[in-house]
């Protein structure tokens, strides 16, 4: 699904923000990318996105040659996929569901099919009550969710998260994670920069670590530090927030979706899953579920 | 067919958002085009009136009383074969005599003058040029002619008329361009605004895969659009400014004609417009191409 064979990139003045990486990852996988500030994890995001080239190396993409392909042609490579940011970007003037139109409106996708996959999607990430709502009438952790569910709302096969829940607090973050990792049991592969060490811990998914630009680490259930893998599950370093009621154990939820992991396997997930609509089903009701309490809290 | 209802609803949309912006560009194609038509209109009513003037001119060769009939006519088929010569007409004494008491008719002491004297008058040649700024020399070979007194002519009038017009002419074109230069550039800086109010959507636009030309063409869309209101104006006023003079200098001399033939109007407006809807087209894809947020 994505391919990079000695990537390297060289921005003005010399700066190497990434530097012969060669990373191979397979459809349906579900990959953070970890380190320090300034190690490269945002420029590899932007590369895969195509959101500039390579200085050196090739880059396949959802079997695409990106790292050859004209600028015009990246549009089209683009809608197969989906991007969520730490700052949201959502438009300030548009409701919750015409922020999810919006990425199917531009890519000029029917009406009718727009009036049917978005509030599939939005319940798939429980905010079909909000639909009419604007974003500053949401919290952070809704307007994520609202970004994602832009990013998924055209079916990509890839979605890329920069830091997802950068602004969220961890309760809220447990959240996000939820979405993203039933969107990732439907086959689409996801790539999620990140710094929250509870979420890549609890989670245990495969860890990719840039280190000043290269790839130091590649671990298939990893964790984010491996100089400390006594974290690991029970040390899990969340505390509670003001919008948790006490007793409330945001360890406990992350743990959960390990366990969810666990009891089925990616492959099983990608087989039964790749038919979207059944899934979003199945797992809307869970997240309409889980918003409820998020409300009740 | 729902790209293109988008599209033109954004374009659209985004003349409402910077209405100021857009008047200024939309003004600024009116004013330009109000000037290119202008003096496409004015150089017409020119030509039409010079044309009528040019028919009328007559270089006027007096014969000599000596001359024989036979000498006359001899003369009058030497000037006809001249290339430069479209028509030759003989004016006898009597004629003249004839057309001064026409021209005089309120003059009493001319008209004793001219019935002590009958046969005060000369003769004459009056000669049309095929072309009528050609007369000068018609004059210089009249004037070398044996049998030709003296000659005068008409072109003086005609030569101050049609510098006239050209020195208008070359000023308002002037003018016109430097104003569609500034057109183009308001518009470019209109579109240049829209690009960066909405750039925030065009990143995100960017980001889940709309094409090139998706997000550019309401841009384009909307540069043309300026560019067709602002020509649309200029026709308009124009039109309406030449029925007035029309309709309000009916005082003037015979001679000065502002009517101008509908086909003219019809095929001048519309490559007025045309213009404008090129310039607009211009204007925005030079700001698509200048505006960071639209390059890959």
């Amino acid at each position: 699904m994505i391919k990079l064979e000695n990537v390297t990139k060289v921005y003005l003045g010399n700066t190497v923000a990434v530097k012969d990486v060669n990373l191979e990852i397979s459809k349906g996988e579900f990959v953070f990318l970890v380190g320090a500030s300034g190690s490269g994890k945002s420029t590899l995001i932007r590369l895969i996105m195509r959101e500039e080239p390579p200085t050196n190396g090739d880059l396949w993409i959802a079997g695409k040659h990106a790292s050859e392909l004209p600028s015009w042609k990246v549009p089209y490579l683009r809608r197969s996929i989906g991007t969520v940011f730490q700052d949201f970007k959502l438009l300030p003037t548009k409701t919750v569901y015409e922020n999810v139109a919006f990425a199917m409106e531009v890519t000029a996708k029917h009406r009718s099919v727009i009036r049917n996959q978005v509030p599939q999607v939005l319940k798939l990430v429980g905010l079909s009550d909000k639909a009419d709502r604007l974003p500053r009438q949401l919290s952070g952790g809704e307007q994520q969710r609202v970004a994602i569910a832009r990013a998924f709302v055209n079916r990509p096969l890839i979605l890329l998260a920069d830091e997802p829940t950068g602004n969220l607090d961890p309760a809220t973050s447990v959240g996000i994670m939820r979405i993203l990792d039933r969107i990732n049991r439907t086959g689409t592969t996801v790539v999620m920069a990140t710094h929250d060490h509870a979420i890549v811990d609890a989670m245990q998914r495969r860890v990719v670590e840039l280190d000043r630009g290269r790839v130091s680490r590649d671990e298939s259930r990893g964790i984010y530090e491996t100089r400390r893998p006594e974290v690991v599950p029970e040390a899990v370093p969340v505390e509670a927030t003001e919008e948790s009621a006490p007793g409330d154990d945001v360890g406990e939820e992350l743990a959960a979706l390990v366990d969810e992991a666990t009891e089925e396997t990616l492959s099983d997930a990608i087989d039964h899953n790749r038919e979207t609509d059944t899934v979003l089903e199945t797992t809307s009701d869970d997240a309409e579920s889980s918003n409820e309490e998020a409300a009740s809290k | 067919m729902t790209s293109l209802v988008y599209m033109f609803k954004e374009a659209f949309n985004n003349l409402g958002r910077n209405a100021l912006v857009v008047l200024g560009a939309i003004l600024a194609v009116f004013i330009s085009l109000t000037l290119t038509f202008g003096t496409l209109v004015f150089g017409e009513v020119v030509r039409v009136n010079t044309l009528q003037w040019a028919e009328d001119v007559r270089v006027i060769a007096f014969l000599q009383d000596d001359m024989t009939a036979e000498a006359t006519a001899e003369l009058q088929n030497t000037v006809a074969d001249w290339p430069q010569v479209a028509d030759v007409s003989y004016v006898s004494k009597q004629g003249a005599f004839d057309e001064a008491l026409i021209l005089f008719s309120n003059n009493e002491a001319m008209l004793r003058v001219l019935e002590e004297n009958p046969d005060l008058l000369p003769a004459s040649l009056r000669v049309q040029p095929v072309d009528p700024e050609d007369y000068d020399r018609i004059v210089i070979q009249l004037e070398s002619t044996p049998g030709v007194d003296r000659v005068e002519s008409a072109g003086d009038a005609i030569d101050a008329m049609i510098a006239l017009r050209d020195g208008l002419q070359l000023m308002f074109w002037l003018l016109a361009v430097a104003l569609g230069v500034a057109a183009v550039a308001l518009i470019a800086n209109t579109i240049h605004m829209a690009i960066y109010a909405r750039r925030e959507e065009i990143e995100i636009m960017r980001l889940v895969g709309a094409s090139n030309w998706f997000v550019r063409t309401p841009f384009l869309i909307e540069g043309a659009l300026e560019g067709l209101i602002g020509g649309a104006l200029a026709v308009t006023f124009i039109v309406i400014a030449q029925q007035l003079a029309v309709d309000r200098l009916s005082q003037l001399p015979d001679w000065i004609n502002l009517a101008i033939q509908n086909d003219f109007i019809l095929r001048q407006g519309a490559l007025v417009l045309l213009f404008g809807v090129a310039a607009g087209l211009v204007g925005s894809s030079l700001s698509l191409a200048v505006h960071r947020t639209l390059r890959s």
